[in-house]
């Protein structure tokens, strides 16, 4: 399963072209998340399409505008548009309606166990699945991310000057505590240990905090600003696109203070715009700014593979299925790739 | 970028409350043009706007960590253009208004300084809409008034059938000596043709060129020290290149606050090129643009707006820098 980096073959399909399905829809690609072993992918013009083995893709006219992020609750498609609609979408296509803002952008969703979250603005609204009418959180600035911890315990919301940590207490009521760092946060995450969290800024750079101890650090040196990250294999490893590299930070025990990342290279010197990892593998999906995508070992540089070759269009989106078959690739021309992973 | 996408152009509407900025953006919004627009507009701005291509913000300035004073950039800009950069239809232009209060600089800052907006989008122009009528005393009574002429590339003077004649002359003047480079319009109802205000391209260094500002004499009445005034200069000797960069680049260090814009044509010793460059505060676009013209004297020209002018001894660090 490997290619020789220096006999690429730039112009000729990959075999996963060869075998997929590839579309040249138009409009960019937004977003992309797995539903058990479906694609749900949204789009510029607001539509959502929902890729499964075996049978064509279903096209879901959603939202009037960009739909601007994605997220799931069990086998719903969550997703926040342009048009002010918070929608959850089910996978044989009913669409309901949670939420609507009017001419306020839904920024982002996100979802655990039921409880469905939204952010519009400054404001968090949270559903509990219990009722009816959702809580709002409110913060000084806009909302770069949201991000629940993999108990879905904690609830953290990024934004101009660091991230709030929201949590309910023993009486339910919602309790807050902040992290500081001047300058703009972007997306967030926990560790899937809980050990971390993680915002990529506005500036070339990722903030991190231990949170035992509330000890940050930065990890710097990037070429441009990490839109893409991702933890891989639990809490091995931190991968991060803003480079040309994919830069792989280690998260295991001893934490990635004072340590070097390990650095992977891919030919033709164009930036890294999308990560996604390969589930329970030390091995990430690596999207370009020029549209090509790359599968990597982490801890074996030599072991990449091309998986999609050049479209000449920023990677804005990459999903495997839960089973681990199949992936999506999409792009800001609004290209797609959908293959299986494994030769028949 | 491999993306081939041109940029849009982003033209940033100001103006106190009531000067007519609504107005206009209703006739941009509503006239056939054939163009596609959208309009960002500001929390508190003003009621009776309603369409699709409308999209609120927040006015969230923030700093940027790089190490530069004045560095201040619109956070929802960033964040708005990128989504409006997703849309399935592609847009003519983008005009964001910001609030009578507002100090552009920061939404002019944002092009220069991310790398994400300046790849997709463009600065076009700012324009300025000021009320004839009560220009005067919102400049003497709110420095924002003054802030936002300075900054304009283009002033619509609205309202002017309110106005006798004489007052108009008065108004004119007093915004010349804040802003020799911007174009006056002159209107009711803002009704100037929108060729005149979108897709003007006043930020780029080839325009600089063309668009040659009155050069005032440079000796001033007394101002107070807050005043926005501008001041230029021109030389008939050549400049000598090293001699400029320290000058003007510590001068952008240290003063970039105070100096809100900057233009110049420059002549170089034994360079063949014309320099072109302009600036928002501290930060600076400067470029060669090609040989100077056979039938056109070669002259360096360079004007500042800005507070406290006078303070910086800018005649004398221009003269210095005359190559002897």
């Amino acid at each position: 399963m490997t290619t020789d980096l220096n006999q690429f073959p730039e112009l000729d399909k990959t075999k996963f072209e060869q075998r997929g399905i590839q579309l040249e829809i138009g409009v960019p690609v937004t977003c992309a998340v797995s539903i058990g072993n479906n694609i749900a992918a949204g789009f510029g013009d607001g539509t959502v399409r929902i890729f499964s083995s075996g049978e064509k893709h279903k096209t879901l006219k959603a939202h009037k505008g960009v739909i601007l992020c994605m997220s799931k609750d069990g086998d719903n498609i969550l997703t926040g548009g342009d048009d002010g609609y918070f929608l959850k979408i089910s996978l044989n296509g009913e669409i309901n309606e949670i939420t609507n803002f009017g001419s306020r952008w839904v920024d982002h969703v996100t979802a655990y166990n039921g409880n469905l979250v939204c952010s519009s603005g400054k404001v968090v609204y949270y559903w509990d699945k219990t009722k009816k009418e959702p809580k709002s959180l409110n913060h000084d600035s806009t909302i770069g991310g949201l991000a629940f911890d993999a108990k879905g315990r904690r609830l953290a919301v990024s934004r101009y000057g660091g991230v709030t940590i929201w949590k309910k207490d023993y009486s339910n009521k919602w309790k807050s505590t902040k992290l500081d760092w001047k300058g703009s946060h972007n997306k967030v995450s926990f560790s899937p240990d809980g050990k971390y969290l993680v915002t990529s800024m506005q500036e070339n750079v990722l903030r991190c905090w231990r949170l035992k101890d509330k000890l940050d650090f930065a990890m710097s040196g990037y070429g441009s600003k990490v839109k893409s990250f991702a933890f891989i294999s639990d809490t091995s490893y931190l991968a991060t696109s803003g480079a040309i590299d994919a830069i792989c930070w280690p998260f295991d025990s001893e934490g990635p203070m004072g340590r070097k990342p390990i650095c992977l290279p891919y030919i033709g010197n164009k930036q890294v715009t999308y990560i996604e990892p390969f589930p329970d593998e030390k091995a990430i999906f690596a999207g370009l700014s020029d549209g090509s995508v790359f599968l990597s070992q982490i801890e074996n540089e030599n072991n990449t593979i091309i998986i999609r070759s050049f479209t000449g269009s920023e990677v804005s989106a990459i999903a495997m299925t839960d089973d681990k078959s199949s992936i999506f690739i999409g792009d800001m021309n609004g290209n797609t790739l959908w293959t299986s992973i494994w030769d028949q | 970028m491999e993306e081939s996408n041109r940029q849009v152009p982003v033209t940033v509407l100001t103006g106190f409350l009531g000067a007519g900025k609504t107005t206009l953006l209703n006739r941009i919004l509503t006239e056939q043009h054939g163009k596609k627009y959208a309009v960002i507009v500001n929390e508190f701005g003003e009621q009776g706007i309603d369409n699709d291509l409308v999209v609120d913000a927040d006015e969230e300035v923030f700093e940027m960590n790089n190490g530069c004073i004045c560095c201040t950039v619109r956070g929802d800009l960033i964040r708005i253009l990128s989504g409006l950069m997703k849309r399935a239809d592609k847009l003519d232009a983008i005009i964001v208004e910001t609030t009578g209060l507002a100090d552009p600089a920061p939404v002019a800052q944002t092009f220069f300084v991310d790398q994400d907006v300046a790849n997709k989008t463009k600065l076009d122009a700012i324009v300025t809409v000021a009320d004839a009528v009560h220009l005067s005393s919102q400049i003497e009574d709110h420095h924002e008034a003054e802030e936002q002429i300075a900054f304009g590339d283009v002033i619509l003077l609205n309202k002017i059938d309110l106005v006798k004649d004489e007052n108009i002359e008065v108004v004119t003047k007093r915004i010349r000596k804040i802003n020799p480079f911007a174009k006056i319009i002159k209107t009711t109802k803002c009704g100037a043709p929108l060729k005149e205000i979108l897709n003007l391209d006043a930020f780029s260094l080839k325009r600089i060129l063309e668009v040659e500002p009155d050069f005032l004499e440079s000796d001033h009445d007394h101002e107070h020290d807050d005043d926005v005034t501008s001041l230029s200069f021109v030389s008939d000797t050549p400049l000598d290149m090293e001699k400029f960069q320290n000058w003007f680049g510590k001068l952008l260090q240290t003063k970039g606050q105070d100096i809100m814009r900057t233009k110049g044509i420059l002549d170089f010793k034994d360079e063949n090129d014309r320099y072109v460059f302009q600036g928002v505060h501290m930060l600076m676009d400067a470029s060669p643009m090609g040989k100077w013209p056979e039938n056109k004297e070669r002259s360096s020209r360079l004007v500042f707006i800005g507070r406290k002018l006078d303070t910086m001894n800018l005649k004398e660090g221009f003269e210095a820098c005359k190559s002897e």
